[in-house]
């Protein structure tokens, strides 16, 4: 029925006794309130489409389990998008009740879904959210006559601070044991002869009837809010969120880095596994494999610990921010019209952005483009030039000891391969893109509670997805060099390595563990001595275009096929030695 | 000189990208799209212009409570009408 591949998942639901559903517009916090109901963590944010597909937990009501399904957002029950198709399916599948999220600050269009849901006499407790927002934009909302308008209890709530959620449990339980009484939940669809003007002017009169404006002056984050969309300042402001959020990451990480982790990693945890082992193991290959120069215990601690998480970690603290304030749609808006000049939407740098911390979540992310040709076109983007904050945070290390204009060089160069791949493919691909449609959601301070379980939850992800790589890359890495394997592999890479792209012998390891790894092309790198600035900029280069890791190339087999993802890993290949390579000639030219 | 200033079509004339900023209009037409009624963007609904980004970006609308930004190429399709 629903246009969507997961079709095994929905008839596993369809047959699900005691279903729940989570409903609402997007971005009114549908799941805020799953994470707290069922105390399962999905990740939220303050922007439409955080949830591209659907989630389910366990909730507790009385003495008896629910299941739980957090719906993703949609407009209305039209079925004119994927995702209310996969909405109006669940609505389908026998739900015992629905909870529906509204948005108290935006009650005409909310009151609107909700009285479309109603049509399908399933129980309904709305939850009315945002309410702290609302007051403090001067409405004041009389809940009683809005739940008689609507003829179901309303409470009122705010979801990121936990505000509302038992009354809202107890209306669930009791309107389910209600409608359990009357009838065996025999819920049937009324279809009205009602149109689409009709339900939008009745929304429209209800909600001016119990929506009361006290006060009319608005506080200083919405004046911030709405002055941040006009050019002036909007954009001065964006250039400096985006400065701002440089200079933590990068600043921030540095300072960790130096200060912190590499005296702490070198001078005790080294060391100190170095004296441990040595005790118990005699010399030999397998003591130099886990305590050599290249031995797990010295990179693993290294490369891990000191070169990759700090920076991981001040991304997150960053863009979880940026996230939650609704301060990204605000930047996709402004810079619509360039994205528009690179073959996409504004609303597709919220996507690319994602992708500077990992392009695993930015692909799939990619899911609320509208079109497979935007989708291609973003997907290919993050893989071709998008470095992801692992990678980043290594090759700040590397440029760190020649010039931080080598970095920027970088960055201006992923600018121009970034540019060069849309415009390709917005030629070659067929179909088209849809122009930017973006609700403009509230500026607000994101709450401290639901701000630090999101990024616990990140780096959670993080730590899980990247250790197993990380550590086969490590043992890779280790295994090579100390065995002397290294030296007979790098006479067959020699041409590429050392003869085309000007690279000393042992970059080989860089090539090889890139392919696992993003940060491992790079990290290699740092512990060739004798570097020149040349060199660090070409492997650089390699690294940065190299194919992503190989979590990447099977994510893009899962959401395209693997014919794309093969295209994409072979053209990023020929693409990184061809760019690559050619800096190097034509450098040596001048010097 | 050409390319600086372009030319509206006639096509596109009354629609809202190119209306007077910061006023209301009512919508004669609009396309037939799911986002667009799902937010309201519908015949004879009440929007207020607030103004179109320049180089080809989008126009910023509100709806009720709430700002949309609409991009050019669906906006130059949405008709309005004065008050």
């Amino acid at each position: 029925m629903a246009g969507c591949h997961e079709t095994d998942e929905e008839a596993k639901n369809f047959e699900k006794q005691d279903i729940i559903l989570l409903m609402g517009n997007p971005n009114v916090g549908k799941s805020v309130f799953f994470s707290d109901m069922t105390g399962i963590h999905v990740v939220s944010s303050n922007y439409a489409g955080t949830t591209v597909s659907y989630t389910e937990g366990t909730i507790k009501l009385g003495d008896k389990n629910y299941t739980l399904i957090d719906v993703p957002g949609t407009y209305s029950l039209e079925a004119t998008s994927d995702a209310e198709a996969v909405a109006i399916n669940f609505l389908k599948c026998n739900p015992v009740a629905v909870i529906c999220v509204l948005d108290s600050t935006n009650l005409e269009r909310n009151v609107k879904f909700a009285l479309e849901l109603k049509k399908y006499n399933i129980p309904i407790v709305y939850a009315l959210n945002m309410i702290d927002v609302a007051k403090r934009h001067g409405y004041e909302i009389n809940t009683g006559l809005l739940a008689e308008e609507l003829g179901a209890p309303v409470i009122s709530t705010v979801a990121v601070k936990g505000e509302g959620l038992d009354e809202l449990k107890e209306a669930l339980r009791r309107v389910i044991s209600r409608s359990e009484r009357i009838s065996e939940g025999n819920a049937s669809y009324s279809a009205s002869c009602e149109n689409e003007k009709a339900v939008w002017n009745k929304a429209r009169e209800i909600a001016a009837r119990v929506c009361k404006q006290v006060n009319s002056e608005l506080g200083f984050l919405d004046k911030l809010g709405s002055s941040m969309l006009k050019p002036w300042p909007g954009i001065p402001i964006a250039l400096l969120v985006i400065l701002m959020s440089i200079f933590v990451i990068v600043g921030g990480g540095k300072i960790l880095q130096d200060g912190i982790l590499l005296p702490l990693v070198n001078e005790t945890v080294v060391p100190f596994f170095r004296n441990l082992l040595s005790m118990v193991i005699p010399e030999g290959i397998f003591l130099n494999v886990l305590t050599g120069e290249y031995g797990i215990f010295v990179i693993g601690f290294e490369w891990i610990f000191t070169l990759i998480l700090p920076y991981v970690f001040l991304f997150y603290v960053v863009f979880s921010f940026l996230e939650d304030s609704g301060i990204l749609p605000r930047l996709s808006v402004l810079f619509d019209s360039i994205m528009r000049r690179l073959g996409v939407q504004g609303g597709s740098m919220i996507t690319i952005l994602m992708g500077y911390g990992c392009a695993v979540p930015a692909i799939i992310g990619s899911r609320t483009a509208t079109t497979r040709k935007e989708r291609l076109i973003i997907s290919a983007v993050i893989c071709f030039a998008v470095p992801c904050i692992s990678q980043t945070g290594a090759l700040i290390s590397l440029f760190a000891n020649f010039s931080p204009l080598l970095l920027v060089l970088m960055f201006l160069l992923s600018f121009a391969i970034m540019m060069t791949v849309s415009g390709i493919l917005g030629r070659i691909i067929k179909g088209k893109v849809d122009p930017l449609v973006i609700e403009i959601p509230n500026l607000l301070i994101p709450n401290g509670k639901a701000y630090v379980k999101k990024l616990m939850l990140r780096m959670r992800h993080f730590l899980m997805d990247a250790e197993v790589p990380m550590l086969l890359s490590i043992l890779i890495a280790a295994v090579l060099k100390e065995t002397g394997l290294l030296n007979y592999i790098a006479v067959y890479l020699e041409p590429v390595v050392s003869g085309w792209l000007g690279l000393p012998k042992e970059a080989v390891i860089a090539l090889i563990l890139g392919i696992i790894r993003r940060e491992m092309a790079v990290a290699p790198l740092l512990e060739i001595e004798g570097l020149t600035a040349l060199q660090a900029f070409v492997g650089g280069t390699v690294a940065l275009l190299y194919l992503p890791c190989l979590s990447v190339f099977g994510i893009l087999t899962r959401e395209f096929n693997a014919k794309v993802a093969l295209a994409i890993a072979g053209s990023t290949v020929i693409n990184a030695l061809l760019v690559a390579g050619l800096i190097n000639q034509v450098a040596r030219l001048f010097m | 000189m050409k390319e600086g200033k372009k030319e509206i079509s006639p096509d596109t004339e009354n629609s809202i990208y190119y209306a007077r900023d910061n006023s209301q209009y009512v919508i004669t037409s609009a396309p037939d799209m799911g986002v667009l009624k799902g937010l309201g963007i519908i015949k004879d609904a009440r929007v207020h212009k607030v103004f179109t980004f320049k180089m080809g970006g989008p126009v910023l609308l509100r709806v009720g409570s709430r700002e949309i930004a609409i991009g050019k190429d669906i906006a130059e399709k949405i008709m309005v009408g004065g008050k």
